[in-house]
């Protein structure tokens, strides 16, 4: 693999994913919310804009709709979509604290998969929807891949852009202070599940549109890209970056990104070698995760700082 | 009609599986506090494990799973001394996660081992008894019959012996229960060998009555947070009536709905009860 794809690949994925860990970051480093079931949301994006764009069904199709829109609407629409699923999950789930809301969530997200997977109507069930259109911009000769990597970029720093303006918002300080103290927060009258669920609901949002993003570059969406495993990948960033910061969120993810994207490229003999240094990036991933919890890396640094100021 | 009693009774087979990988995890959950999500993957261990020695050592089946179990308890209790142990103090929520992590390792370590693939014992092929036109097979009857050992001997152990008493007295209240001169950590130490001695033996029923693919242990730990959950997260007992309903639930209600949706079954399940009564079906208020 060359060097310049591979880096493009890396701004890509990692920027995408950030939006996901960003999201999460705000969810449980500000709200304390434990969210297991991330790739719901994003999963919601991918589906609902290739739902909007995509043509009628035809021939061996089996699902029911395809509106043929343009693409910036099914961009909305995944916005909007991942929107109406968090206040559909969120609002029943959110009264339940720590470990039953993982479970909850990971729960919804489960049903959602099963739904995805048997239900054909939706989307063609296991097979998943091909050709999912992709935005007609093109400038001259620049690669779509860059075209891209490039919007990619612009999600991720919208989205940050709008969660620094919500942090340093007044609503952003109650946020903390329900973080630090929920008792002395509802004390002063801050409607602590309100704000819980609001935030659970914003930050769906742009999952939601990294998922459409991410329809758009695999120009494939099937139950198989939404597993588990992209929640577990989105945590492992925000432990592995810190769950503190906005730039560790972002450091994180792309560190791991890096880290796949550097296995995926290393060429292999045979079929079975290549599988196992599938499963050695699962041992190390899972390893460096728990590492990091267990000698609280970013706590260390973090109170070393705090120390010399 | 004998349809619907076919899979009723195939149900309480599958129920009986889902008591013996949940027991372990309840019994965790309670003593130590937290969800040990990598529970499933020891199943894993555990089956492939019994495979190996089985199968590729030309081993018979009960010296390879007897190995097997005892290998599985020792490296449950391994890591719960290195990895959790050490992060106790930073609350159920970290060690929840860190146990996806401790999955993640556990899970690769199969897979690099044993490669993709679909494989079984060496065992003789499954003997079907029919009662009243209702069919079962000899290893269903083992499951079900292993179930309910294992949950009369741990009724037994739990109540009769002092460690026993110890693991339920450390359960309820660990701080008043060192005070009153339970040692504290070597009762964690029989909770560990016992769960993950049973996760061991839920693995080895897998192996038997299915076949054995590297991701299998992971799709254990739906069913098995359903089990958990729908059982009050603070309960033993009731983990053998909730097992039972998630294993009946999700085998009849194949009559109605494709089998598709069968994990689906055990998941609305987890919703509904953590929506409706989050106590779980033991009533008893989690903290």
């Amino acid at each position: 693999m060359n060097v310049e794809a591979f880096l493009v690949a890396v701004l890509t994925f990692g920027c995408l994913f950030s939006v996901l860990t960003l999201s999460l970051n705000l969810q449980y480093a500000r709200g304390g919310m434990i969210n297991f079931g991330t790739v719901a949301y994003f999963a919601v994006g991918a589906y609902a804009y290739a739902i909007v764009t995509q043509e009628p069904p035809s021939g061996l199709d089996q699902y029911l709709i395809g509106l043929n829109g343009p693409w910036w609407l099914g961009f909305l629409v995944a916005g909007v979509g991942a929107a109406c699923f968090a206040i559909l999950t969120g609002w029943p789930t959110l009264r339940l604290r720590g470990e039953y809301l993982a479970l909850t969530t990971f729960a919804f997200a489960e049903v959602l998969h099963s739904f995805l997977l048997n239900e054909r109507r939706i989307g063609n069930g296991s097979v998943g929807l091909a050709n999912v259109e992709r935005p007609g911009i093109s400038w001259a000769d620049v690669p779509d891949s860059y075209v891209f990597a490039v919007a990619a970029l612009l999600l991720m720093l919208v989205t940050i852009a709008v969660y620094r303006r919500i942090l340093a918002s007044p609503y952003g300080r109650a946020m903390d202070a329900v973080r630090d103290d929920e008792m002395a927060a509802e004390a002063v009258g801050k409607d602590v599940a309100r704000m819980r669920f609001e935030v659970f609901v914003i930050s769906a949002v742009p999952i939601g549109f990294a998922g459409a993003l991410y329809a758009m570059i695999t120009t494939l969406v099937s139950p198989d890209l939404f597993t588990a495993e992209v929640t577990f990948f989105v945590w492992i960033a925000l432990v592995l970056g810190g769950e503190r910061t906005m730039l560790g969120a972002i450091l994180g993810t792309i560190a791991l990104v890096v880290f796949q994207e550097v296995v995926r490229g290393i060429p292999f003999e045979t079929v079975r070698s290549a599988q196992i240094a599938a499963s050695v990036e699962h041992m190390l991933t899972g390893a460096i995760f728990v590492i990091i919890l267990r000698w609280q890396v970013f706590e260390r640094i973090s109170f070393a700082r705090s120390q010399a100021e | 009609m004998s349809l619907l009693a076919q899979y009723f009774v195939t149900g309480i087979a599958t129920g009986s599986f889902l008591i013996l990988a949940t027991i372990g995890f309840s019994l965790t959950r309670q003593v130590e506090g937290f969800l040990n999500i990598a529970h499933a993957e020891l199943l894993g261990v555990s089956a492939f494990m019994t495979w190996g020695l089985n199968v590729l050592a030309g081993w018979p089946l009960l010296p390879s799973a007897t190995v097997a179990i005892a290998v599985t308890s020792v490296f449950g209790l391994v890591i719960a001394r290195t990895v959790y142990d050490p992060i106790k103090k930073l609350g159920p929520a970290v060690l929840l996660i860190t146990s996806v992590g401790v999955a993640y390792v556990i899970g690769g370590g199969v897979d690099a081992v044993i490669g993709t693939g679909i494989r079984t014992l060496d065992i003789p092929l499954a003997t079907t008894y029919k009662f009243y036109g209702i069919r079962v097979t000899n290893y269903q009857l083992l499951v079900i019959a292993l179930a309910a050992l294992t949950g009369v001997s741990l009724a037994l152990f739990l109540n009769k012996t002092n460690t026993g008493l110890a693991i339920r007295a450390v359960a309820a209240n660990a701080e008043l229960a060192a005070s009153r001169g339970v040692d504290v950590r070597k009762t964690s130490r029989a909770t560990w060998l016992i769960s993950s001695g049973l996760a061991g033996l839920a693995g080895v029923m897998l192996a038997m009555i299915a076949t054995l693919s590297t991701d299998i242990a992971f799709h254990q730990i739906l069913k098995i947070l359903a089990v958990a959950i729908l059982a009050g997260l603070g309960s033993l007992y009731s983990v053998i009536l909730s097992g039972l309903i998630v294993g009946i639930a999700m085998d009849v209600s194949v009559y109605w709905i494709p089998a598709g949706y069968r994990p689906l079954i055990a998941f609305a399940i987890v919703i509904i009860v953590l929506l409706f009564r989050p106590q779980g079906l033991s009533g008893r208020r989690a903290a």
